[in-house]
């Protein structure tokens, strides 16, 4: 079964051709981030502008890609959320246009699930398992029985780990986006300045709006005094505290569910300090972790297209009256 | 020759079948659902009423503007994915002249804190005063016409599908990856930060 799929919930306009769920036939991605650098963070008009002046053409550019027409293709499918609202629904309505011209099914896809789905790009999933998913947007625990049952364990109460990252680079000044850097001064930097562990519980949730007004803080008390701040350990000190707990949580509900199978999904599955402590954990606990390529790690369409063959298996079937939803939560 | 018709700039949203000349179908509504999750089923509505399939469409009239951002971008990734998916000709129109469409006059769309999205057509849907984001003043020609509430008189809207196709119906159409929306404004941030980069 070949599905076309369409990302469009954020800043990155996607579309992917993807086989039985796990095999890649052809992806496009447009990515507008040079854009929105401009203004320190993505903008949703402008993004949801951008969406739409180039949704056909990296749609025709996937299925030249793939050296294909619309008639080898059996189902669409598109992320109907969470996202932005206006850049969700871009994507939405080409897929639903497409739908109902060629009559076929139209799969609704939780990005997340996306997210999750992108490891099965790699290598067949294996289950049950617990998925870590960190990125701009998400920092969530879920465990898996089998495929396309989610169970959310716990998720952030308030900032998403890479919001967190995006901001404490700003109080270094680090341009945007600043996770990705923030991650390399860490490890050029030593672990000097007092932060606390973030929601330090017995919980799976995590917190981590306390952590960043910390840096904040000590960052302001610091200036006043005269002193300048050393980005690097900052850096180092920000990202331990956050590896630290993140590491501790998962591998927490690894124990707790007798999972021997770990997947990490987003945008900060990309973190060397966070590849590194998991890493580093899963080989005394024997646990398999599965850490996607960094080019799943980013919003792309392939990983909707790979969960979309199983959420179809499942029975999940949209019709044409299918709206995008800012936040819903993964079922 | 057989059109399709979408405008989803305003609060009205129009989707219209034209065959041979004809209006075939017309869904003509504000009934406040949210266009997004009505434009589709309301499309498949007009096909499945006038026995016709996509694939019979010869051309797309697609409003791009001004209007509502995200409603103008919900009728015109309908439109463009249509046009690029069946290779057919696809044509711009202006969601102010479909306002004006009945008898012509000023059509304003309300664009908050005084300002107002402002096209002047005869009844021939000639422009006389270009579509524009300006400050509302006395200087418009009456009659004012919208479906927006104002402090001022104006006429409901009505409109006329057929007029509109008829006048644009030998417009050179335009390639639907290059089609953009006509917003008549930049967003907030690019206005800022424009602001910022000719102080600085």
């Amino acid at each position: 079964m070949n599905v076309l799929a369409i990302e469009s919930s954020c800043d990155e306009t996607s579309v992917s051709i993807i086989k039985d769920g796990s095999e890649e036939i052809s992806t496009v991605i447009l990515s507008q981030m040079d854009t929105h650098a401009n203004y320190g963070g993505v903008v949703p008009e402008i993004a949801s502008r951008m969406h739409v002046e180039n949704i056909t053409i990296v749609i025709d550019e996937a299925l030249k890609k793939a050296n294909m027409n619309m008639d080898d293709i059996d189902a669409f499918a598109v992320t109907y959320g969470p996202g932005l609202i206006g850049s969700l629904l871009v994507g939405l309505m080409a897929a639903k246009t497409l739908s109902f011209i060629y009559n076929k099914p139209l799969i609704p896809v939780h990005h997340i699930a996306g997210h999750i789905y992108a490891n099965n790009l790699v290598k067949r999933l294996e289950f049950p398992l617990i998925a870590l998913v960190v990125s701009g947007g998400h920092t969530e625990l879920i465990y898996m029985k089998e495929d396309y049952s989610f169970e959310k364990l716990g998720g952030t109460l308030d900032d998403a780990v890479g919001e967190a990252y995006d901001k404490v680079a700003r109080v270094i000044n680090v341009p945007y986006p600043g996770g990705p850097l923030v991650d390399k001064l860490a490890f050029e930097g030593e672990d000097t300045y007092d932060l606390p562990i973030p929601l330090n519980d017995d919980s799976y949730n995590f917190s981590f709006s306390g952590l960043k007004s910390a840096v904040i803080n000590l960052a302001h008390n610091e200036k006043q005094r005269g002193n300048e701040i050393i980005k690097e350990n900052m850096a180092c000190s920000f990202q331990n505290r956050v590896v630290e707990i993140l590491v501790k949580k998962t591998m927490r509900a690894l124990k707790d569910y007798g999972v021997k199978n770990l997947i990490v999904a987003g945008g900060v599955a990309a973190n060397k300090g966070l590849r590194k402590g998991l890493t580093e954990a899963c080989l005394e606990e024997e646990i398999n972790l599965i850490i996607p390529e960094m080019k799943y790690c980013t919003d792309n369409a392939a990983m909707i297209g790979a969960a979309a063959y199983y959420a179809y298996k499942r029975g999940d079937k949209a019709g044409l009256d299918l709206n995008a939803k800012a936040v819903t939560e993964l079922k | 020759m057989k059109y399709l018709f979408i405008d989803s700039a305003t609060t009205n949203l129009v989707v219209a079948i034209i065959n041979e000349g004809k209006i075939a179908y017309i869904y003509d509504n504000n009934d406040g659902h949210d266009t997004s999750s009505k434009m589709m089923p309301v499309l498949a509505e007009a096909f499945e009423n006038t026995g016709l399939k996509p694939q019979d469409i010869d051309k797309i009239f697609v409003v791009t503007g001004p209007g509502s951002f995200t409603g103008i971008r919900v009728g015109l990734t309908v439109a463009k994915t249509m046009a690029y998916a069946l290779n057919i000709p696809i044509v711009p129109i202006s969601s102010l002249e479909v306002m004006a469409s009945c008898s012509g006059g000023t059509a304003l769309i309300n664009a908050r804190r005084g300002y107002v999205f402002a096209g002047t057509y005869d009844e021939k849907l000639n422009v006389i005063y270009p579509d524009s984001y300006v400050l509302m003043s006395d200087k418009l020609d009456k009659p004012y016409i919208s479906y927006d509430e104002f402090e001022f008189t104006v006429e409901k809207s009505k409109i006329d599908v057929l007029k509109v196709i008829k006048k644009h119906e030998n417009d050179y159409p335009v390639n639907p990856h290059t089609l953009k929306p006509n917003y008549l404004k930049m967003t907030e941030a690019e206005e800022n930060f424009n602001k910022h980069d000719r102080k600085s």
